[in-house]
């Protein structure tokens, strides 16, 4: 008998796999749209990559609670670039090869952004990219989409609001040498002659930088009016606390990479009444912000900001997009995301893309009051902030 | 006024490289190892004071409790990674070494998250004292007494002790050392206690500094850190400590004056590179 059972065993087991096989082949299909999706989930550029993949998760569940895109699941294929271009290009191919993906977007810094659109662009993969800042990115087809202001925009933004909104014309300007840094320092030096703004000393520090005595000594020299500064939240933290323990009390304005509750957890009392042009609208009227911020500190344990929030608005744009369409072919999708209007982008209104595929949208400046971001001003002059179109 | 400013900058960035460069250099002379995994018991330093004084309301426990960690911690290091790798070229310990810093920096990533960690309660780098007209915060005076006291301390051990004259002795010839009766285990343990002591003691201040500490800040240090025991002419104290100091107003004054064409970091290794072409054997030229 002994002998026998391991021939009935594998007959059996035979059977239970036609029987999965048969299953299998006539249950219906769940039919899902994969959007691919990558990040630096890893290495320097962790920070902002989780914030991307939550965001991203947040955006799906909600595509998905508002039935789908065509009345499929909505499923995202996720890769981390670990903010290296080889790595982009590497999860790029992936996704368009292994994963057979239609639709990507990339929640990826500039450079590994940049090296993955030709990828996407070749396969005619629409994809945008969130908060990815280098011109380059849309400048690669006409399948490329961006859905956050330009570094020059936002240089100009900051220009207008020295000038014409606080009335400061004599100020000094501290830029991040990195590429973001540099355009928006690029932007606002275009725009100062316009609002009768005056740079009296410009000085510039390496990412890395978070000892910036020599430039808070500079700054006081200087004697301004106002500092601008280019940065992002944990390089304008410390470089705020420095240049008001210097005894420096003017208005600092910050550029939007500020947008993050870390900084004022960093920077504290001495971040009170620092301005910051591009961050979000924490106005509490803003209904569908508001939830996504709670749901994002419930699944994250850390307040959101921009760079999630802008990733959540990419996912639900291209779901959008798609719905627009009303089909999978990417071609069309392409065509619908050309022409959004008035999409409920979580930064403010994005009122369309422009023919490079930038967007036009107005630009919300915050202040900080009592610990919190503060709606303070909209700048809304559209032909101010309007990104290059070619 | 301004430049008094720029020179006391350049003594305060100076004087928190040198009490990271000094670990790098000691072993160094000791074992002919880069030990490029410092950066990594730097960064745990500030971590380590961030958290015992959020959890503790002391800043100065907290730094207290970094320092020793710390200190175990870097005997930990020797004892584990390179002591096992002493009879392979010094290469090997050093590709061990860059490991264990990326090892460590991932760690603090998952561990204390990619945000990085603030004091909840700093009064101290907004709290403005003048002196003689310049402006200077409490941690910036902190950084400069401690980094004194710790540094004569160090001199005073290394020539007045008889412990610190073995140590001296068998950093210059441990055949030698070993022979006249000195424990050499000994003082290589006490060479990672003393250098990672003195790293958690910078990365303590420089989050002081900054409120703000994040997995990878060991990172820039790291490899400044080998730049200064270069310049110093690598194995040597004094010549390590003048170069800190030299790199530190090298980068405050060059960060204005070139600073739009060469960025901070680029800036030290171009002090070195023409250093180096100058005195080959850095700037004090012991060990050459």
């Amino acid at each position: 008998m002994k002998a026998h059972f391991p021939c009935v065993s594998a007959s059996a087991l035979m059977g239970a796999a036609v029987l999965a096989i048969g299953a299998l082949a006539i249950s219906p299909a769940v039919a899902q749209v994969k959007i691919g999706f990558q990040a630096p989930l890893t290495g320097p550029a962790a920070t902002d990559g989780v914030s991307a993949k939550v965001a991203s998760e947040l955006a799906i569940e909600r595509i998905n609670a508002k039935g789908g895109i065509l009345g499929q699941k909505a499923e995202l294929v996720t890769y981390d670039d670990q903010a290296k271009t080889e790595d982009a290009v590497f999860t790029a191919n992936k996704l368009v090869g292994q994963d057979g993906v239609k639709f990507a977007v990339s929640g990826s810094y500039s450079a590994s952004g940049r090296a993955a659109a030709p990828i996407f662009q070749n396969a005619k993969v629409p994809f945008i990219s969130a908060y990815g800042v280098h011109p380059d990115i849309t400048r690669t087809g006409d399948y490329a989409f961006r859905t956050v202001h330009l570094g020059q925009p936002q240089g100009r933004a900051a220009a207008k609001f020295i000038g014409d909104n606080l009335g400061k014309k004599r100020i000094s300007v501290i830029s991040m040498d990195n590429d973001y840094g540099q355009a928006t320092l690029e932007g606002f030096k275009s725009a100062v002659d316009q609002f009768g703004v005056k740079i009296l000393g410009e000085y510039s520090y390496p990412l890395r930088d978070r000892q910036f005595g020599s430039i808070v000594a500079s700054v006081k020299r200087d004697n301004p009016e106002a500092v601008y500064i280019t940065g992002y939240f944990f390089t304008g933290g410390p470089l705020v606390t420095q240049l008001r323990a210097a005894g420096i009390t003017v208005p600092i304005i910050g550029s939007q990479a500020f947008d993050a509750q870390k900084l004022i957890e960093i920077a504290g009392p001495a971040v009170e009444g620092v301005y910051i042009v591009g961050g979000l609208n924490r106005d509490p009227s803003n209904e569908e912000l508001k939830t996504y911020l709670a749901d994002f500190q419930k699944r994250a344990g850390y307040p959101g900001e921009n760079v999630g929030a802008t990733v959540y608005s990419a996912i639900v744009l291209m779901a959008d997009a798609i719905n627009r369409a009303g089909t999978l072919d990417p071609a069309k999708v392409r065509d619908a995301l050309a022409n959004t209007k008035d999409f409920p982008h979580l930064a403010g209104k994005l009122v369309s893309f422009n023919p490079l595929r930038e967007i036009n949208m107005p630009m919300n400046v915050n202040i900080v009051k009592d610990g919190q971001f503060r709606h303070f001003a909209w700048i809304d002059d559209l032909k101010l902030l309007a990104p290059p179109t070619e | 006024m301004y430049y008094v400013d720029l020179l006391l900058n350049g003594l305060i960035f100076g004087s928190m490289y040198a009490l990271m460069a000094i670990g790098l250099t000691l072993v160094y002379g000791l074992l002919r190892i880069l030990h490029i995994s410092h950066a990594a018991v730097y960064a745990l330093g500030a971590f380590i004071t961030v958290i015992v004084a959020n959890a503790t309301g002391s800043i100065a426990l907290g730094m207290l409790v970094a320092v020793v960690v710390s200190a175990i911690f870097g005997m930990g290091v020797y004892r584990v990674l390179y002591q096992p790798m002493l009879r392979y070229p010094p290469y090997v310990a050093m590709i061990a070494s860059i490991g264990l810093l990326i090892f460590m920096e991932d760690a603090f990533r998952i561990i204390f998250g990619e945000q990085g960690l603030t004091f909840t309660r700093n009064p101290y780098p907004t709290q403005i004292h003048d002196l003689f007209g310049v402006t200077i915060n409490t941690v910036q005076i902190a950084m400069i007494v401690l980094s004194t006291i710790c540094l004569v301390a160090l001199a005073l051990f290394t020539t007045r002790t008889r412990m610190g004259i073995a140590w001296r002795a068998t950093v210059s010839n441990p055949t030698i050392a070993t022979s006249f009766g000195v424990d050499a285990i000994k003082v290589r343990y006490l060479n990672f206690m003393i250098g990672s002591a003195l790293a958690a003691l910078a990365g303590g201040l420089i989050a002081l500094l900054n409120n703000f500490v994040e997995p990878t800040m060991g990172f820039v240090v790291s490899y400044k850190a080998l730049a200064i025991i270069v310049l110093g002419g690598l194995g040597s104290m004094r010549g390590t400590l003048i170069a800190a100091l030299a790199l530190g107003l090298v980068e405050s004054f060059g960060t204005i004056w070139v600073g739009s064409y060469l960025d901070r970091d680029a800036l030290a290794f171009l002090f070195l590179i023409i250093v180096l072409m100058v005195r080959p054997q850095g700037l004090t030229g012991a060990h050459a």
